[in-house]
């Protein structure tokens, strides 16, 4: 019976199945014929449009698949059939996983494949990402349309949602700039993905009964009011506190109290922070172009512990200042940073903590003795790969690390770096330059995020992650010197040095008494 | 066959039925009559667990409507003025869909009918009439030769061609099958029905069978010897009382041949002559809307 449904369902929806498969496909080719570079600007146009087209195309689609035996209404001839009602709503998953995953699980696995990646690694990530799809693109929004009568209302209530998440979220980040960053938590950050994951897991859980009330019982007023109660949960969840969430990924840490030596004090010998000639200090560009009215306030640290080869990344630097009466003058928080320990004798270069003021408390309080408490939540990286290509016209394919190609740019001042790997791909690395026979390297580059997701859990456009960095060897200005420099590129190489987090951990950084104008930028 | 048991329905602070009560008993055609907004697609609708009762029950093949699984909508057929059918099939694809969900499809009954209904097989179902659709739902309700056939408002703008060829179809399947029919189509009905229940504001004012309301239902005309005037007290039996000359008119809703000269003697006094006639279906429908309207019924 499903079978039957299910071609009666193929009759009438085939052209908008192939023109959504052929987006899809579209959407890979374009993926594929952009490569590794992208420097086709129309390319690079269709790249960013066609797999956005595709997905929504999908969800219409989905919403057709429903809609062809809506199940709300009293005017369906279906419903006086004996059509068995678990059987429909099997058909139409079926439908779905077919007719709209199928092509894009067909896309990204021919993409992948096309890319030169192994049958095993592309099956594998491709799964993984339909796997992803089903759940948490596919069964949402069956559900969703399985409570509307028709495209024109389900389309009208998709409006209204967004209407009220965006609304909602301006509201939230408004208040959260308000709160110097401390609402949101731990949303938009690393650690998002505990949220997340309790997000999505209540979705499916939520998209598995509607559907199940729906085509069983058909409770349509039931339904949307679950749907309605899912929406609100997953708004007010925005607001998860940072520190339960980062608690929890300690507890994750691969290797816990690998940190244990990390220490971080105050340390006023460093000085003031000192732009670097000609190179507004951070956050002034900003300022400028966007007339800011906040100050920057740049507190000298010295951090100890951080093993050879190691990374230390700040996940969040939560800052508290108090006057001498103890009364919080400030809350908010800190610019994130990291401290990068690469090579035999790494040198110890001034670290300092760049925390945004906004004006009137820094003219309120810059000649009071202010105490400080910043409260690190950290994470130490460890090297776990390395890896090298040529420095011009390189190409290499590097398991963990993905499939990499080096160039010259245009200007003939970068050498350009770039990577794709299937599924979720590394999240921290450092790349420089290194002639390999006078052992002579350029500064490093890192691409480190604080990203600690466990899943690849973007809907497109692909399931292929991309990671690219320039390495400078050349400044057209010519301020800076680099050791390797054009001549030498020939003979260099590209190292790229693989970093995973192994422990979570905190850190308190106390200072009895500051005063802000001390510690503005020079 | 077909029960409803005190239901209710409401839409809000509407209420579309209430405490709708009738039985169709096996075999019978059942006309359910009543103006537009009465109630009686939504009677239909809960019937066929489209619509979800507020409070009471419905009976369809002795299940509840709310339990009614594919064993009983399997021997059951229904069309409707309004009913939705996937639009992109046509007629054949679409009775081709259906015939898998029935065990009894008659392939050669379909055949017949379709032709006998003169439907262009071949044709989109969203480039039919609304006659042709009616049809087609037809088409699609009797091949399977269902014990239970609920027509709701049926004949509801079809051209006069078209509504004989649907009655024709009709008529040539019914057989042993209980028929439950709404319309405000009286004249239609008029042939077809030997049951019937009249319903007003989600209520069913009365049900019984066509032959004893056609028996109890008169058109009276009572010529007087002098002036006539409407009774101050008419027996609440009597609707639409006029009088005109020396002339009385009245509708009897209790008509006995034996005792209707004395009633109507004991009330006006010199009565020269007493004319009662039968009266077709419409005007007892008219004469118990009108009532009902004013409040009288």
């Amino acid at each position: 019976m499903i079978w039957h449904i299910f071609k009666k369902d193929w009759k009438l929806l085939w052209g908008f199945v192939l023109a959504v498969a052929f987006l899809h496909m579209m959407g890979a080719l374009v993926q594929f014929k952009l490569g590794l570079f992208g420097e086709e600007p129309m390319l690079e146009m269709l790249s960013r449009w066609v797999p956005e087209l595709a997905i929504f195309a999908s969800a219409f689609l989905i919403a057709a698949i429903v809609h062809l035996d809506a199940v709300p209404g009293s005017r369906q001839d279906w419903l006086t059939r004996p059509i068995p009602r678990g059987g429909l709503l099997m058909e139409k998953l079926l439908f779905a996983i077919v007719m709209v995953e199928g092509p894009i699980f067909a896309a990204s696995l021919g993409l992948s494949l096309a890319n030169g990646f192994s049958w095993r690694a592309s099956l594998l990530s491709t799964t993984a990402w339909s796997t992803f799809l089903l759940f948490f693109l596919v069964a949402p929004i069956l559900a969703f349309a399985s409570v509307t009568k028709n495209m024109a209302e389900a389309f009208i209530y998709g409006c209204g949602g967004a209407f009220v998440i965006g609304s909602f979220l301006i509201l939230v980040g408004s208040w959260n700039a308000l709160m110097h960053g401390t609402l949101l938590g731990a949303t938009h950050t690393g650690l998002g993905w505990v949220a997340e994951v309790l997000r999505l897991a209540l979705t499916a859980i939520t998209a598995g009964i509607v559907l199940r009330l729906q085509y069983l019982r058909r409770k349509t007023a039931v339904a949307r009011l679950l749907l309605v109660g899912l929406g609100v949960v997953l708004l007010v969840s925005a607001l998860v506190p940072w520190k339960p969430v980062f608690a929890l990924e300690s507890k994750l840490s691969a290797n816990a109290g690998a940190g244990a030596k990390t220490r971080m004090s105050f340390d006023p010998s460093e000085g003031r922070f000192q732009s670097p000639s000609g190179v507004a200090a951070p956050g002034e560009s900003d300022r400028l172009r966007y007339g800011r009215n906040t100050a920057d306030v740049f507190l000298p640290l010295r951090i100890t512990g951080v093993p050879n080869d190691g990374i230390l990344m700040v996940d969040q630097a939560d800052v508290h200042f108090a006057n001498e009466s103890g009364r919080e003058v400030y809350h908010g928080l800190g610019e994130s940073f990291e401290v990068a320990r690469e090579g035999p004798q790494p040198p110890e270069e001034p670290v300092y903590q760049r925390i945004e003021l906004p004006m009137a408390t820094m003219r309120r309080a810059q000649d009071q003795p202010l105490g400080v408490r910043v409260e690190y939540s950290l994470t130490q990286f460890r090297l776990s790969k390395s890896y090298a290509l040529p420095a011009v016209d390189g190409e290499e394919r590097m398991p963990g690390w993905g499939w990499c190609k080096t160039k010259v740019n245009d200007a003939g001042t970068d050498v350009e770096l770039r990577c794709m790997e299937p599924g979720k791909g590394p999240i921290c690395g450092t790349a420089f330059l290194e002639n390999a026979s006078s052992g002579a390297r350029n500064p490093a580059r890192s691409f480190c995020l604080s990203e600690y997701r466990p899943f690849q859990d973007h809907p497109w456009p692909d399931d292929l992650t991309h990671l690219g960095v320039n390495l400078p060897f050349r400044d057209a200005t010519g301020l800076a010197k680099y050791p390797i420099e054009g001549a030498q590129l020939r003979s260099s190489q590209v190292v790229i040095r693989v970093y995973e987090p192994e422990d979570h951990f905190t850190r308190t950084l106390t200072i009895p008494a500051v005063r802000l104008r001390e510690w503005e930028a020079e | 066959m077909i029960e409803a048991e005190n239901l209710w329905k409401s839409y809000g602070r509407f209420q579309a039925l209430r405490g709708l009560s009738f039985s169709v008993p096996e075999g019978s055609a059942f006309a359910m009559i009543g103006a537009n907004g009465a109630g009686k697609t939504t009677t239909i609708k809960v019937l066929m667990n489209m619509l979800e009762p507020t409070r009471g029950s419905a009976r369809l093949l002795g299940v509840d409507s709310r339990r009614l699984s594919v064993r009983e909508l399997a021997q059951v057929g229904y069309v409707s003025e309004n009913q939705e059918m996937p639009a992109r099939l046509t007629v054949e694809e679409y009775t081709a869909y259906l015939r898998r969900f029935y065990p009894t499809w008659d392939r050669e009954l379909e055949g017949a009918i379709a032709r006998q209904l003169r439907l262009p097989l071949e044709r989109r179902i969203g480039h039919l009439s609304h006659g042709m659709r009616m049809k087609l739902a037809l088409l699609c309700a009797l091949p399977y030769r269902p014990k239970v056939l609920v027509l709701d408002e049926p004949f509801s703008g079809l051209d006069p061609l078209v509504r004989d060829e649907f009655m024709e179809g009709l008529l040539g399947q019914a057989g042993e099958m209980t028929i439950l029919i709404s319309s405000h189509e009286l004249s239609e009905i008029d042939g077809v029905a030997t049951d019937i229940a009249f319903v007003d504001e989600g209520r069913v004012l009365f049900q019984e069978s066509m032959a004893d309301l056609a028996k109890r239902f008169r058109e009276v005309r009572v010529t007087l010897a002098g002036e006539a005037a409407r009774p101050s007290h008419a027996p609440r039996e009597w609707m639409a009382v006029q009088a005109t000359g020396n002339v009385l008119t009245f509708v009897d809703t209790q008509f006995d041949e034996r005792e209707i000269g004395e009633r109507i003697r004991a009330r006006m006094g010199d009565v020269r002559v007493i004319d009662s006639q039968p009266m077709a279906l419409r005007s007892i429908f008219i004469t118990l809307a009108r009532a009902a309207r004013d409040g009288s019924a």
